[in-house]
C-alpha cells in the first residue's frame, strides 16, 4: 500500500531521497513559516516588550543625576547597569512564549508535523532573540543619545555583546520554562531572580560600593559578567569583553542544552501543570 | 497502511496499552472505541510519535512513525489552537509545515475551509470561535495536506450538529479517496453513519473487532408491549423476533403499541461497562 493513494486532489508526497540542498531549503521554508507564525503572536501580545523597553529609559532619566555624582562614569553605570537589568527581566518574555505553548497544548501539534524538534526550536525561538536584541539595542542607543554614555568605539564589540546576551538570557528563559508549572511561578522566579542576580552583579549599585562579601558573591550572577561585558564592548575592550563573553556562552550552552532536551521529550513535568 | 502489533506503554504502575494490537488498511475507517483511561489516546500519541512504546512495534506504510511524520494527519482530543491566531493563519502554518506552498498551499486552504465550512469566521482568531468552530478549526489543520493517514481523537467531542456532520462528511470524503482513518469516539452513531469497521478497546488493549452487525450479534435487544389499559411490558432478548411472536399469541389483553429495538453499538458499549464495572 502506498502512502500517497490515488484520488483527484493534490496530497503531500512522501518526502523523496532529496539531495542536503534540498534538505536545507525545506528546513528553511519551515523555520520561516515558524518563525513568521511567533513573530505574530510576539507582536499581538507586545506589553511586556513595551515595558521592559519604557520602564529602563525612565528610570535611567531618573536616575542619571544621582549616579553621575556618586561614581565616576556614572552615565555609563546607569545606562549599561539597567540595561542588563532589565534585559534580565525580559527572561519571562522567552519563558512565557515556551511556556504558554504547553498550556495551549499546542507544542505537541507541533512536534506531531514534518518538522524535527531542532526546527520547531529554532522557529520559536529566533523570534524572542530578535526582540531581546532590539530590546537592548534601543536602550544602548538611547543611553548614547539621552543619557550620555560615550559613543562605543568598536560598534563590532556592542553588537557581539548583545548577540552573546540575548543567545545566554534566551537559554536561561527557555530552560526555565520547561521546569515551572505555571505563569505565575515563572513570573515569580524570573523577577525575583531578575532583581536578586542583576543586582548583585553590579546593575543597580556599582560593584565598587558594595560590601566586600558581595563584591566576591558577584561573580556567581550571569548578571556580573553581562555588565563587565557590556561596559568593556562600550569601552572598546576587546579582551575585556571576550573573557565574560565565554563564561555567559558557556552559561547559555548549558541551559540551552539543557531546554531543548526537555523540549524535544515533551514537557518533563506536564503531568504537574 | 497502519500495522501495530503489541503495543506496551506504561506510566509508572499505570498499564495504558498492554499487547494493543491493530491494523488500518487504506480506505479503511477503525472506530475506536472504549471507556476514558482505556488507552486509546495513548495509541494516537504513540502512531504520531509523540510517545514512544515501551514494547511492541508500529508501522506505517511499513515504516516506522519517525520516518513518514509528514504523511499522518493529527487531531488531538484537546482542543490545541493558538488564540491570537487566526484560521487562516493556523492553516498557513500547519500547511507550510507539511511541506505545501505557492498555489498548492492556497488550493488545499480554499478546499479545506469549503469542506469543513470554516468561511464565515476564517480571520477571526481562535480564542473568539465557538467550540464547534475550534473543533473544526483544529481538524482542518490535521487534514489540510491531505495525510495518508488520520489520527481523530474524539474529534467531535462537545461539537454541534453542524460541526459533527460536516466532520463526518470529510472523514467519510477522505476515506473514499484511499486515507487510513482512526477515529475515536463516544458517539457510537458517528461510527455506524462512517460505516466503520469498530475496534474495542478496554484496558490498553482490543479486545473485539469487527462491523457493526458482527459486534452487536449476540447482545440483547429490547421488545416493548403496551396495552390499552397502559400497562406495559418489557422483555430484553437476543431474538427479538421470536420473542414478539411468543408475547403476542400469549397476550390476554388488547394491545396498544408494540416497540421492538435491536441491539445497537449503544449496547455493546453499555455491556462493556458493565463488565468493566469494579
Amino acid at each position: 500500500m502506498l502512502l500517497d493513494t490515488p484520488h483527484t486532489q493534490q496530497r503531500v508526497e512522501p518526502p523523496p531521497p532529496a539531495g542536503l540542498v534540498e534538505n536545507l531549503r525545506g528546513a528553511a521554508y519551515r523555520i520561516g513559516a515558524l518563525a513568521k507564525h511567533n513573530t505574530l503572536i510576539r507582536l499581538r501580545d507586545p506589553g511586556q516588550m513595551i515595558s521592559y523597553v519604557a520602564m529602563p529609559m525612565v528610570l535611567m532619566l531618573v536616575l542619571k543625576p544621582l549616579y553621575v555624582r556618586a561614581v565616576e562614569g556614572g552615565a555609563t553605570q546607569v545606562a549599561t547597569g539597567l540595561m542588563v537589568m532589565f534585559s534580565v527581566f525580559a527572561i519571562s518574555i522567552a519563558g512565557n512564549a515556551i511556556l504558554v505553548e504547553r498550556t495551549w497544548r499546542t507544542w505537541d501539534r507541533l512536534r506531531a508535523s514534518r518538522a524535527p524538534a531542532t526546527e520547531l526550536l529554532l522557529g520559536k525561538t529566533i523570534p524572542i532573540f530578535v526582540v531581546m536584541v532590539v530590546q537592548q539595542s534601543i536602550l544602548l542607543v538611547y543611553g548614547c543619545l539621552v543619557i550620555g554614555l560615550p559613543i562605543p568605539k568598536a560598534p563590532q564589540y556592542v553588537v557581539f555583546a548583545i548577540a552573546i546576551w540575548a543567545f545566554a538570557l534566551l537559554s536561561i528563559g527557555a530552560a526555565l520554562a520547561t521546569i515551572v508549572r505555571s505563569h505565575g511561578e515563572l513570573s515569580v522566579i524570573s523577577d525575583v531572580g531578575a532583581l536578586t542576580l542583576s543586582s548583585l552583579g553590579g546593575a543597580l549599585v556599582p560593584l565598587s560600593i558594595m560590601p566586600e562579601w558581595a563584591q566576591v558573591a558577584a561573580h556567581i550572577s550571569p548578571g556580573y559578567w553581562a555588565l563587565t561585558m557590556m561596559q568593556a564592548a562600550v569601552r572598546g575592550d576587546a579582551a575585556g569583553t571576550l573573557a565574560p563573553a565565554g563564561v555567559l556562552l558557556a552559561i547559555g550552552l548549558v541551559a540551552g542544552t539543557f531546554a531543548v532536551r526537555r523540549l524535544t521529550r515533551g514537557w518533563g513535568r506536564g503531568h504537574l501543570l | 497502511m497502519l500495522e501495530a502489533i503489541d503495543l506496551v506503554k506504561c506510566y509508572g504502575p499505570v498499564r495504558a496499552l498492554d499487547e494493543f494490537s491493530l491494523s488500518v488498511a487504506a480506505g479503511e475507517i477503525v472506530g475506536l472505541v472504549g471507556h476514558n483511561g482505556a488507552g486509546k489516546t495513548t495509541f494516537v500519541e504513540i502512531v504520531s510519535y509523540l510517545t514512544r512504546p515501551d514494547g511492541g512495534h508500529v508501522t506505517i506504510d511499513g515504516k516506522p512513525p519517525s520516518a513518514v511524520k509528514g504523511q499522518v494527519g493529527v487531531a488531538p482530543q484537546h482542543i490545541a489552537l493558538y488564540p491570537s491566531v487566526s484560521v487562516r493563519e493556523h492553516l498557513e502554518l500547519f500547511g507550510k509545515l507539511a511541506g505545501l506552498r505557492g498555489q498548492a498551499l492556497t488550493t488545499a486552504i480554499d478546499d479545506i475551509v469549503a469542506a469543513l465550512r470554516l468561511s464565515d469566521f476564517i480571520d477571526r482568531h481562535a480564542a473568539v470561535l465557538s467550540g464547534g468552530q475550534q473543533r473544526r478549526t483544529q481538524a482542518a489543520t490535521a487534514l489540510i495536506h491531505r495525510p495518508a493517514l488520520l489520527l481523530l481523537d474524539e474529534p467531535t467531542a462537545g461539537a454541534d450538529l453542524e460541526t459533527r456532520q460536516a466532520m463526518l462528511d470529510v472523514v467519510k470524503q477522505r476515506a473514499g479517496e484511499g486515507a487510513a482513518v482512526v477515529y475515536t469516539t463516544h458517539y457510537l452513531p458517528e461510527l455506524t453513519e462512517l460505516q466503520a469497521t469498530i475496534a474495542v478497546v478496554r484496558d490498553g488493549r482490543v479486545i473485539a473487532r469487527g462491523t457493526h452487525e458482527e459486534l452487536v450479534d449476540g447482545l440483547p435487544g429490547e421488545v416493548q408491549l403496551t396495552f390499552d389499559n397502559e400497562e406495559e411490558i418489557t422483555v430484553s432478548t437476543t431474538h427479538p423476533a421470536n420473542t414478539l411472536i411468543d408475547l403476542l399469541s400469549r397476550a390476554d389483553r388488547p394491545i396498544s403499541t408494540v416497540d421492538v429495538r435491536n441491539p445497537s453499538l449503544d449496547d455493546l458499549y453499555r455491556s462493556l461497562a458493565v463488565s468493566n464495572a469494579p
